[in-house]
């Protein structure tokens, strides 16, 4: 494994850098775009081209592997498991990171790119919290250091919440400000968490703690390991927007512009993903985290899909829509088996795709109509024909019907889920996915199927080519995975079997 | 002394956050519930640095003249030292953006009720 | 009455409490339904798994939960209504559910 690999760290150094640069130059419109249309291509090619291996941020390898600098050291160094710690802040980049950053890049990539051709004047501000956000989820699902994972999902949570104040949608102010409270309370706890892991371990390398849980160095049925657990639990909850942070979570989605939304759930899957896997790595010993994982989804599908129903805005329905569909996520977790945990896995993949297709196509209607109650909506379908299609297909994948991606791993869960003895939570899923369906449909009958109201006035006759462009895009991507899902399930099938 | 240096911290720390998550639920003034989740911040800081205490413990700084099982014996912990203040400063970030909205809202509203301002809607 | 004029009018009720204005349309009286009757069912089939506990605890749980909803029937508006954007319902339910989750975690690991 070469460990001399520099397109690691730059992931995350380009976007990082090019965001602060562009936050300094956002009057002037053409250097902004030039700099933005190139940095939103490095995003999902920079993963694709690198190679495997690890990034060793301000020190270096373990001394087992480093034997310039073991030499000359006491045995009370050498000869203890002090030998194999990592004194440095390490990034691994397997193939499930391959596989999520460059998803996670072209959601991205696409997002920029309409932002840029939907106004006259692209907002540098806009862009440099977009890319900001990106590096820190990337580096969240690098990371293999909890603090350094700590202060990235902060990061991000400040960008969601810049995220929504550029949006200009009412009431946006208010939304961002119950989030950040919210936040602050959820994310100390977090931290507290990950205090009690390094009081206990003395590291806050994750491989290390789970190293000295795992050859008995500390006690790990200790009360004080428990508490981590369930603290850092509840940072998770509150980064992926589970109950009872969904309604805030949603709220979040709905009060930003489409492509801000697309971005936001792509953030909250990944964030989703990066947590929970850390959290079944150290914790998978205890039982009942991930009974607590399967129940807390089952939760979050059920009052996130009844809620969506009930929605008259059309965007907050598809935010709680993204809510509920996260439970899914979560079940793959919870079953704690491989298959299970790469169905989950496969699952985060493909809702960050289908999500955020459905956000940018119902974003065509709000750039049409400026509105978005859905009593106010309708005869849509001779507007804009094309992206009706797109969205009825990206309809289709969401509730799982073939031959689109989310079918493939909603498939593999009901799988797992019947393997492991609860075929409970399979019916549970079925039931919810044709709800999710009915959803959805009721929106699109509203939206374009029935007559137009007299009083619905189109603002904007014509929507940018590079929009529809974006949604072909994607749509390919879930196709790709309908119909091959073996080229996912390869990638993300080493890490599930790694923390299993 | 009646109490170890380190557990008066953490029992400290665990009043902050406690009156922190009280006011943060029962104050209604925008800017006392902002003080009270700094005091919730600043629990799970004191609490971070406190797991670095050591009684007796010297500077984690390798002087020259010092033996090294007698340095490696005392030291301190260095690393929730190198945290805390990464953590301090996240704090300090969110706290300025919320100080900021709670601005912008005031001049909107005419009030700092969090009632009002941030009711349903 | 029958079930649907009833729900109606709980729907009737909870829209004249939040201020909510315009009719109670087809649509919407429709999806409070079906949402009623996924959370019902996905509840019911969910007690159905503590079989893996205790079987006969199960099977009194089941009429004790179809009780408790027959009683409380339309649900959804009552729970719609806890779960709205105002900061103060948020806050409590996030202490809660914290207070909730460290003493799960705390008696589950011990006991499970």
């Amino acid at each position: 494994m070469s460990t001399e690999n520099l397109l690691i760290p730059l992931m995350i150094i380009i976007p990082i850098t090019c965001a602060l640069f562009l936050n300094l130059l956002h009057e002037k419109s053409r250097v902004v775009k030039i700099i933005s249309v190139i940095v939103a291509l490095l995003l999902p090619t920079i993963p694709l081209l690198a190679n495997y291996g690890i990034q060793y941020f301000g020190g270096y390898a373990p001394l087992a592997q480093n034997p310039t600098i073991a030499t000359g050291l006491p045995t009370f160094i050498t000869g203890t498991a002090l030998n194999i710690f990592h004194p440095a802040i390490t990034y691994v980049f397997g193939s499930a990171q391959k596989l999520m950053i460059t998803i996670l890049g072209f959601v991205a990539l696409f997002a920029i790119f309409i932002s840029l051709y939907e106004v006259k004047k692209p907002s540098g501000v806009y862009i440099y919290l977009i890319l900001m956000g990106v590096a820190s989820v990337m580096a969240m699902l690098l990371s293999d250091d909890i603090f350094n994972l700590y202060v990235f999902f902060e990061i991000a949570a400040l960008t969601q919440v810049g995220i929504v104040l550029v949006s200009k949608v009412k009431n946006n102010y208010e939304t961002a400000l119950k989030y950040l409270i919210v936040g602050s309370i959820a994310s100390p706890m977090l931290l507290l968490g990950i205090a009690l892991l390094l009081g206990v371990t003395g590291n806050v390398n994750i491989t290390d703690i789970v190293y000295s849980i795992k050859t008995g160095l500390v006690d790990p049925h200790s009360p004080v390991l428990l508490m981590a657990c369930s603290l850092i639990v509840f940072g998770w909850l509150y980064a992926a927007g589970l109950p009872p942070f969904h309604t805030i979570k949603s709220a979040m989605y709905s009060k930003a512009l489409p492509t801000g939304a697309a971005v936001l759930q792509a953030f909250s899957v990944f964030t989703f993903v990066a947590l929970g896997v850390i959290i079944i790595r150290i914790f998978s010993y205890l039982h009942f985290a991930e009974i607590f994982i399967l129940g807390i989804s089952l939760i979050a599908m059920v009052l996130g899909i009844t809620m969506a129903i009930t929605q008259t805005d059309f965007k907050r329905l598809i935010a709680f829509l993204a809510v509920g569909e996260l439970g899914y996520i979560g079940v793959g977790f919870g079953l704690g088996t491989v298959f299970g945990i790469t169905a989950g896995l496969f699952q985060a993949v493909n809702e960050a795709v289908i999500t955020a297709l459905l956000f940018i196509g119902f974003g065509t209607i709000m750039y049409k109509t400026k509105e978005t109650e859905l009593k106010k909506l309708g005869g849509m379908l001779v507007e804009t024909p094309k992206s009706a299609l797109l969205v009825l297909l990206a309809g289709l994948a969401m509730a799982g019907v073939p031959p689109f991606n989310a079918f493939q791993s909603k498939l593999m869960l009901v799988q797992s889920s019947l393997n492991s003895g609860l075929p409970e939570v399979a019916i549970i899923m079925v039931l919810l996915s044709i709800v999710t369906f009915m959803t959805f449909m009721r929106a699109f009958h509203t939206i374009y199927l029935r007559p137009k109201p007299a009083d619905l006035v189109i603002e904007n006759e014509n929507i940018p080519k590079v929009t529809i462009v974006a949604m072909v895009c994607l749509l390919i991507i879930c196709l790709v995975f309908g119909l091959y899902p073996q080229l996912a399930t390869n990638y993300l099938q080493g890490l599930a079997m790694g923390i299993a | 002394m009646i109490m170890d240096t380190q557990l008066a911290s953490l029992l400290t720390a665990g009043a902050l956050i406690v009156i922190g998550i009280f006011g943060t639920l029962f104050l209604d003034n925008l800017i006392k519930k902002v003080i009270s989740l700094a005091f919730i911040g600043d629990g799970a800081n004191l609490f971070l640095i406190a797991m670095g205490y050591k009684a007796g413990g010297i500077v984690y700084i390798f002087l020259p003249g010092m033996s090294m099982s007698e340095f490696s014996q005392n030291a301190a912990y260095p690393l929730p030292f190198a945290l805390v203040l990464t953590s301090i400063v996240i704090g300090a970030s969110t706290m300025a953006v919320m100080l900021g909205l709670i601005i912008v809202l005031n001049k909107k509203y005419g009030s700092l009720s969090a009632s009002k301002i941030l009711g349903d809607n | 009455m029958n079930i649907y004029d009833f729900i109606l009018k709980k729907i009737k009720d909870v829209k004249m409490e939040t201020g909510d204005e315009g009719p109670v349309t087809n649509i919407s009286a429709t999806s409070m339904l079906t949402a009623e009757i996924t959370i019902i069912s996905s509840l019911l089939i969910g007690v159905v798994m503590l079989r893996l506990l205790n079987r006969a605890l199960m099977m009194a749980l089941i009429v004790i939960v179809f009780l408790i909803i027959f009683m409380a029937m339309p649900i959804m508006p009552k729970l719609k209504r806890e779960q709205n954007d105002s900061l103060a319902t948020m806050s409590f339910y996030v202490i809660v559910a914290l207070a909730i989750i460290v003493s799960l975690f705390y008696w589950g690991n011990l006991n499970v």
